[in-house]
């Protein structure tokens, strides 16, 4: 659900950086300084995994492409401010070397993917966990995607409000063509790539880094 | 990526690149950026073959396809042909960005110029590395499908052997990231 370089004016994209900016900081002081050394690895390990499975992606009407994020699972892991970061990195190494998203518009796609849809997946299962471990990472990781399309959805919605001619996409468009395939098909399945990586990585036992 | 032997220069021209890139997406007039896309063949001429070979690769499919099925369904929910200069514009601004970063990309030591970002350089490293690893296990997986079938695998057979090679994928990672985590030590990180 990338917003590829040049959908959206700097009208949003700056005041997306301002936002992000100062939670970079903060999250690189917090999480990633010299006690990270142990987890630091596994980081980029689940860094790169989310890297991969966000390569297949299939563009959709209104803007944008549905794909997996796999960064859910660094949320529940860590910290979602983890998960910003990480998933920040990605966007960075595929803005830069591979030519999807763009430097433009990082922070949105950062700020989108990276930090509300993980946030809202950490929030469901710290909520659900109680019930059912299962059920609330599953519920998490679904959650997490309909909140990162919805976010990119009425950014793009945004634009076009605030410039027509810039964006020639309406907000209704731009939502039904973005919403259908992710509550349908891209939300399913990263809720169950959520539930199926974090059990392979418990069993895996990361040095007793994943409990 | 050419390395340069100043870390400043390649500071310098990753900041005109960023400013560049920020003034071309505030831009939707057609002329203005088919100056801005031949201001840009023309500064970076050095090497134009190549990185207008990776923009066609990279940013020109997913754009194209992205403002055609816009551009369609806009049509089919409005039921009248939308005009096409707007999708033009999203289409040209993408690809003088993706050709200016790419061009840059290509004369800056990236890692040279991050270098007082220790952070962020090792973050990058680490997940380069990751990234690296992943490209070998998925070819080293195909070639393994590839050599225990008799014919070439297709995408069923590729979605039948996604679980076991899933599970390597995560093993893999994990030793990785023991080495990783086991040479920062050592190295005083």
């Amino acid at each position: 659900m990338h917003v590829p370089d040049g959908f959206l004016s700097p009208a949003i994209t700056l005041p997306a950086y301002a936002i992000s900016a100062p939670l970079w900081a903060w999250a690189a002081k917090k999480h990633f300084g010299h006690a990270a050394t142990e987890a630091l690895p596994v980081i980029g390990s689940l860094t790169a995994l989310s890297f991969a499975i966000q390569t297949i992606m299939i563009p959709v009407p209104g803007g944008t492409s549905t794909h997996l994020v796999g960064v859910t699972l660094l949320a529940l892991l860590f910290h979602p401010l983890v998960a910003f970061v990480c998933e920040s990195l990605t966007l960075l190494v595929q803005a830069l070397f591979f030519g999807a998203g763009g430097i433009t518009v990082l922070g949105v796609n950062a700020l989108a993917m990276g930090l509300l849809g993980p946030l809202a997946g950490w929030l469901v299962h710290r909520a659900l966990r109680g019930f059912s471990e299962r059920w609330a990472t599953l519920l998490a990781g679904y959650a997490a995607m309909q909140v990162s399309t919805l976010a990119v959805a009425l950014t793009l919605g945004l634009q076009h409000r605030l410039a027509p001619g810039y964006f020639p996409m309406p907000i209704e468009v731009t939502f039904t063509g973005m919403m259908v395939p992710t509550l349908t098909i891209a939300g399913p399945v990263e809720a169950l790539y959520t539930v199926f990586a974090l059990s392979l990585l418990r069993k895996a036992q990361f040095r007793g880094i994943v409990a | 990526m050419a390395s340069s032997p100043d870390p400043r220069y390649s500071r310098v021209l990753l900041a005109v690149c960023v400013v560049a890139v920020f003034a071309v997406s505030g831009t939707s007039d057609l002329r203005v950026l088919g100056v801005a896309a031949a201001a840009a063949a023309l500064a970076f001429r050095r090497g134009i073959a190549r990185t207008t070979r990776r923009v066609l690769r990279s940013a020109v499919p997913v754009t194209s396809v992205l403002c055609v099925a816009s551009w369609g369904w806009l049509w089919l929910v409005t039921a009248r042909p939308p005009a096409t200069e707007p999708f033009l514009a999203v289409g040209l601004r993408t690809v003088v960005i993706a050709f200016v970063t790419f061009a840059v990309l290509e004369r800056v030591d990236l890692f040279r110029a991050l270098a007082p970002w220790p952070t962020l350089t090792r973050l990058l490293v680490v997940t380069l590395a990751q990234i690296h690893a992943l490209r070998l296990l998925a070819t080293e997986s195909l070639l393994g499908l590839r050599s225990r079938m008799p014919r070439k695998p297709g995408a069923v057979d590729v979605v039948r052997g996604a679980g076991g090679v899933s599970g390597a994928l995560f093993t893999l990672c994990a030793r990785n990231a023991r080495d990783v985590s086991d040479a920062m030590r050592s190295r005083g990180f």
